[in-house]
């Protein structure tokens, strides 16, 4: 679905700020994290048609909701993960469960079910995860068994356990993968049907506020025509073909949750005196603390951004790239979350300021949707066939792509970028020859280079054109970031990848093929760079 | 210039609409005479728009034939029994008008609008006017904006003032930008400061929301109208000059008046609770916290004999009600005595007190722009301060 | 009954940001918001719809952008919106803005209500409602806290500076809205954004509602700004020091020279 316009979409979003600083003020949500306690009445008012109805936009037009695009989505989810992550993921439990249905269903199905959760609210339950299958679904322990009536299939009975399901202590709906005795397959189970229960709600690190909690099913009659798509078998195709997409929303939940942090801690830095002066003016503060993580969020948005649009304008599939931006923005935002605490020095380790909170909210974006190690196994099993495909050529074109913006533009670090993508073309190679990918842990290093280089030259080529409406930022600090982080990536890709794989191989001629000289050449400006950034941050996110 | 267009009707009823009684009938005809002041008050009251008032090009304006400081003058209007009192924000007009008059060697006068004289040219001239022009009528007792508006652009269309003045009052903030409207002035509001630049006025004002200040002209068009509040300019010492009295008769025709006032309320008025009557003020700002923290500053107020204020920051955050904001967006006041408490000091709040004689600011940030209208400053968080000075006033007051 | 209402958009005041080298205003990363009075006076006239069935039309001028505040406006109720938008509106000055404005109206066809907000928090100058007021030739009541409409007449209470006042006047008239203190702005549910993409909505430039030239943007402004600055240093300042105490006894010293302790 193609997003909305943008003005559509800043009333939304304004909407869901005001409903924040409205309902939602600190000491509420620190109480609620402090019980362990789900905001019951805050999702049931989101839910609310008349105050947001934040539900609808995964819920496509002919079914009574408003059938938001990815860009869309990207921008909510960011806002919801500024508000509270634990909130977030109670709202994003639903958009994840309604997708095996949206994915797999019959248009029956879709119109029943889909209008039913707009019209009355349902809060839904994405139930795959087993205790012994998490990434690794084909371990799948979950029965769903034929129950025949007068020789024909009259619905399933399912027996097994759920772990760590998102709403499942409150969910009205739950999508719960089981193996059918034709192959894992969906199944829309009801809150109430005999045999179905809830655990208790876990007692987490953070995200305190969204209820998570294990299932039982013991012998669960479901009617066949919850069976979704009416086919058995397609459960594992269906919950892979939406993983470019959620884990988009994951990205943006780091991306907020990071923001969300840093924005304290570059106001705190406004505020604080030390020695004569705020923290905000003394670099090695700001440059240590502040900028890379403002560096690496910003980078993050702009890859998002672009596999945002690229799934509206049609595209499927693409789950190399949703698994590069949630790797890339967790891994951001959780850092950002962390240097945020430290920032706030003895504050940021209380209660009383929020970072503390975030920083252990966020830590589930690293975890869930598929932790980040599996991204970078993902992201490098992606790119490693392109790279066998292409002989080696996948990111020696894509340099070259980067060469000619850097013609074009010589101001968005697209130069440090190419330098980025064709030593990492090269220390690919240098692993075929070697045969080094039977070491996992360079395969994983791998699938971190990948996301660097490629999140590099997105953020060059987004730098250059136009930018978005979610930027906060003049073009000239926008650009010193794009440096900052393509530079950053070029001379990362070079000095771990000459690393790894000396260390690993018999012997390598692979210093010999990377330009280290004029990846250190491109390193000149940096200090400019990181000192526009501190300044620019402290006027954007001034303190009152 | 004015014309009635062929489609006239010959209804006569912008005859009884002209305040100057120009409009007669010839024929089936409305007809315009030469005591028209292009006031436009019979345009609306013609029912097929067949009067047109076309203006000339603002750009190529002679304007050799305005001269003179106008104030206009405004009354109280408390409900109290007896004849109304010229407010003071009057005599800060004329004060402030006559150093411009001085300065552009022009004449300054007041413009009165009252049921009747009471030796106003005695008051307003012992505070500066040359001249005070004065139209009686006993419409003019309870305001009205068209019958004051027509009323007044066509005094300023007959002796054209190149410069006039407003209180920033309701009722001037009701009266000015009608005129001004009317006429084609241009009009600048809430100035902070007013003076001569190159002959023409240049009005000084905080812009965009009030953490920056803007200068304006309005170089195409006469009179340059400004509007000031009150406590802005500092009242100047009367003199025993009485200004002299140009009477002019002006006949306010039937159904003028479109709004009808049903009932006058005075609430709020009487100075014990009013921010700006007050001596002494303690006022606090986001660096209050929170309400209850807030709070403390009643004590300290008390002790002084004074009033709290709010900056707009706190009032936004429910610190305080709204009738105790200090700033050009509140109430701007110019008391003996002005703590700032937590108050960082946008524009808009220091050009709604730093007219105050003595400024004590109490803040946390050395850079806060409230020390620059400050007297004696204070970097301290405020919460440390504020218990040990109601300590030591209590001491100094003997109160145990 | 046809309620035309005026709303600007407006950055939000709690946001302004100035560049303290150069002075100038930061434009990015500000977030706009509709004007909270011109906000109130769309609530005002939303709540007149319920009751006497009225049309709503909600009226801006401003950049391409502030389709956002008229859009706002059709989420939260209105029935049609109108966007001023053209190069030569840019750097109008309220008499042209009343200009455009009341030109815009008078092309919306008859009306009852005016409403505006009485003034627009980045410029505090109440002065483009009574302008348009005086433009259309209709009588103008400011300040107004409360509105009511009988038949062919609105009942209004508005703000004195003694108190408040209660007046009466035949419609069309243009009144201009001042909120009381509890006031919270509405803001539309998704669902109500999504739907208001479909409600009427024009973009209207100086030439479709006939405006002259000679009277809009900065040339047409009677008032121009010559200069924009960071406000000067007032005074010198004498700063306490020492420990909280010593500072208080300092104060209480000051206080007692200066002759404020009674």
């Amino acid at each position: 679905m193609p997003s909305m316009d943008a003005v559509s979409r800043g009333l939304m979003l304004e909407s869901l700020r005001n409903y924040a600083r409205r309902r939602l003020p600190y000491d509420f949500l620190r109480e609620k994290d402090r019980n362990n306690e789900f905001p019951a009445e805050v999702l049931a008012e989101m839910y609310d048609f008349s105050t947001l109805g934040v539900h609808l936009l995964l819920i496509p037009k002919e079914y009574g909701g408003i059938g938001a695009g990815t860009y869309d989505i990207y921008r909510v989810c960011e806002e919801l993960a500024r508000m509270d992550l634990g909130i977030a993921t109670s709202v994003f439990a639903t958009f994840l469960g309604t997708d095996p249905l949206k994915v797999g269903g019959t248009e029956e199905q879709k119109a029943k079910w889909m209008s039913k959760i707009a019209r009355e609210k349902l809060l839904v339950a994405y139930a795959a995860t087993e205790p012994d299958a998490g990434s690794d679904l084909v371990n799948l322990k979950t029965r769903a068994e034929h129950v025949v009536k007068n020789g024909e299939i009259d619905g399933y009975r399912i027996t097994g356990n759920k772990q760590w399901i998102s709403n499942g202590g409150v969910a009205d709906l739950y999508a719960v993968l089981a193996l059918a005795p034709g192959g894992p397959s969906w199944f829309l189970v009801e809150k109430g049907m005999k045999g179905f229960s809830a655990n208790k709600h876990e007692d987490k690190h953070g995200i305190r506020l969204s209820n998570t909690a294990g299932l039982s099913l013991d012998n669960v009659f479901v009617p066949k025509e919850n069976l979704i798509g009416m086919e058995e078998g397609n459960g594992l195709t269906e919950a892979q073909a939406v993983f470019g997409y959620t884990r988009l929303m994951v990205a943006a939940f780091g991306l907020g949750a990071g923001w969300s942090a840093l924005e304290t801690a570059v106001k705190y830095s406004q505020q604080r005196i030390q020695a004569s002066s705020p923290l905000s003016e003394k670099q090695g503060y700001t440059h240590k603390l502040i900028v890379p993580n403002a560096v690496n969020l910003e980078a993050s948005r702009a890859y998002i951004e672009e596999i945002a649009e690229r799934l509206d304008a049609g595209e499927r599939g693409l789950q190399t790239e949703g698994a590069i931006a949630k790797y890339s923005a967790t891994e951001a935002g959780n850092k950002a979350a962390e240097d945020s605490i430290q920032a706030l020095g003895g504050y940021g380790y209380t209660r009383d300021f929020p970072v503390e909170k975030i920083k252990r909210d966020v830590k589930i974006t690293c975890i869930y949707e598929g932790t980040n190690e599996i991204m970078e196994m993902t992201i490098y099993r992606g790119r490693w066939q392109e790279h066998l495909k292409t002989r080696g050529e996948y990111y020696i074109l894509k340099a070259s792509e980067m060469e000619a913006l850097h013609g074009e533009n010589p101001d968005v670090g697209a130069r440090a970028s190419a330098l980025a993508l064709r030593t990492l073309a090269a220390v690919m190679e240098e692993c075929r020859l070697n045969k080094l990918t039977r070491h996992q842990y360079i395969t994983f290093k791998l699938g971190n280079f990948i996301s660097m280089a490629e999140t590099s030259a997105v953020f060059a080529k987004r730098a250059s054109a136009a930018y978005s409406e979610s930027v906060k930022f003049d073009t000239e600090t926008w650009q010193a970031m794009s440096r900052i982080y393509a530079r950053a990536s070029a001379l990362k890709i070079a000095v771990e990848g000459v690393s790894l794989v000396l260390g690993a191989a018999a012997e390598s001629s692979l210093p010999s093929k990377i330009n280290l000289a004029e990846i250190q050449s491109v390193q000149s400006g940096i200090m400019k760079d990181m000192d526009t950034v501190a300044r620019k941050l402290k006027e954007v996110f001034k303190a009152r | 210039m004015i014309e009635v267009l062929d489609k006239c009707i010959g209804c006569s009823k912008c005859v009884p609409a002209c305040p100057f009684n120009a409009v007669s009938m010839v024929g089936k005809k409305a007809v315009i005479n030469e005591a028209c002041t292009l006031c436009g008050a019979c345009v609306p009251a013609c029912p097929v728009k067949a009067i047109v008032i076309t203006r000339e090009d603002p750009v190529h304006r002679d304007f050799s034939a305005f001269k003179g400081v106008w104030v206009f003058a405004e009354f109280e209007d408390t409900g109290r029994k007896g004849p109304k009192k010229i407010r003071k924000v009057t005599l800060e007009l004329l004060s402030e008008g006559r150093k411009l008059a001085d300065e552009l060697g022009v004449e300054l006068a007041a413009v009165v609008l009252a049921e009747k004289n009471r030796n106003y040219e005695k008051e307003l001239g012992a505070y500066g006017a040359d001249k005070v022009y004065l139209s009686e009528n006993c419409e003019f007792s309870d305001y009205d904006t068209d019958i004051y508006s027509a009323v007044i652009a066509a005094l300023v269309s007959k002796y054209k003032p190149e410069i006039f003045l407003f209180p920033a009052t309701f009722t001037g903030r009701d009266l000015a930008p009608r005129i001004a409207s009317l006429i084609y002035a241009g009009l600048t509001a809430d100035c902070t400061g007013l003076s001569i630049k190159n002959g023409l006025l240049k009005q000084s004002r905080p812009a965009f929301g009030g953490n920056i200040m803007a200068d304006i002209l309005s170089p195409n068009s006469r009179p340059q109208m400004a509007t000031v509040r009150p406590n802005v300019m500092k009242v100047s010492p009367p003199s025993d000059k009485t200004a002299r009295l140009v009477k002019e008769n002006i006949n306010i025709p039937e159904g003028m008046r479109r709004v009808k006032v049903l009932e006058k309320k005075v609430a709020g008025y009487e100075s014990a609770d009013r921010i700006d009557c007050a001596d002494i003020i303690v006022s606090g700002g986001r660096g209050m916290k929170s309400r209850e923290k807030f709070n403390v500053l009643e004590e300290l107020a008390t002790l002084l004999g004074g009033m709290v204020g709010a900056s707009r920051a706190a009032v936004d955050m429910g610190f305080k009600e709204k009738s105790r904001q200090v700033g050009q967006s509140g109430t701007t006041v110019s008391p003996k005595l002005y703590i700032a408490c937590g108050i960082s000091g946008a524009v808009q709040h220091l050009v709604g007190m730093k007219t105050s004689d003595i400024i004590i600011a109490i803040n946390k940030d050395p850079n806060a722009s409230i020390f620059s209208v400050a007297k004696y400053g204070v970097v301290a968080d405020v919460h440390e301060i504020i218990g040990k000075l109601i300590d030591a006033v209590k001491k100094a007051k003997k109160i145990k | 009954m046809h309620i035309v209402v005026c709303v600007k958009q407006v950055p939000d005041s709690t946001e302004i940001k100035i560049n303290p080298e150069t002075g100038t205003l930061v434009r990015t990363g500000v977030p706009s918001i509709m004007n909270p009075y011109d906000h109130f006076a769309l609530e005002t006239a939303l709540n007149l719809k319920k009751e006497h069935d009225a049309r709503v039309t909600v009226v801006s001028m401003g950049p391409p952008q502030a389709k956002s505040v008229v859009q706002l406006g059709l989420a939260l109720g209105a029935d049609e919106g109108v966007l001023l938008s053209d190069k030569a509106f840019a750097g109008s000055d309220t008499w042209a803005t009343s200009y455009a404005l009341s030109l815009a109206i008078n092309k919306l066809g008859k009306f009852s209500l005016v409403l505006c907000g009485m003034q627009a928090i980045d410029g505090d100058t109440a002065q483009v409602g009574p302008g348009v007021a005086q433009q259309l030739s209709i009588p103008q009541v400011t300040f107004c806290e409360e509105v009511k409409v009988n038949g062919k007449k609105a009942w209004v209470r508005k703000a004195t500076d003694y108190g408040y006042a209660i007046a009466e006047v035949d419609m069309p008239v243009l009144l201009t809205m001042m909120m009381h203190k509890d006031f919270e702005a509405r803001y539309p549910s998704f669902l109500d954004i999504f739907n208001s993409d479909q409600k009427p909505y024009h973009v209207w430039t100086a030439e479709d509602i006939g405006a002259k030239k000679e009277y809009l943007g900065l040339k047409g402004s009677p008032t121009q700004v010559d200069r924009i600055y960071p406000p000067e240093k007032g005074c010198e300042t004498q700063m306490l020091t020492g420990a909280p105490g010593e500072i208080a006894q300092k104060i209480v010293d000051i206080l007692k020279k200066e002759n404020c302790l009674r």
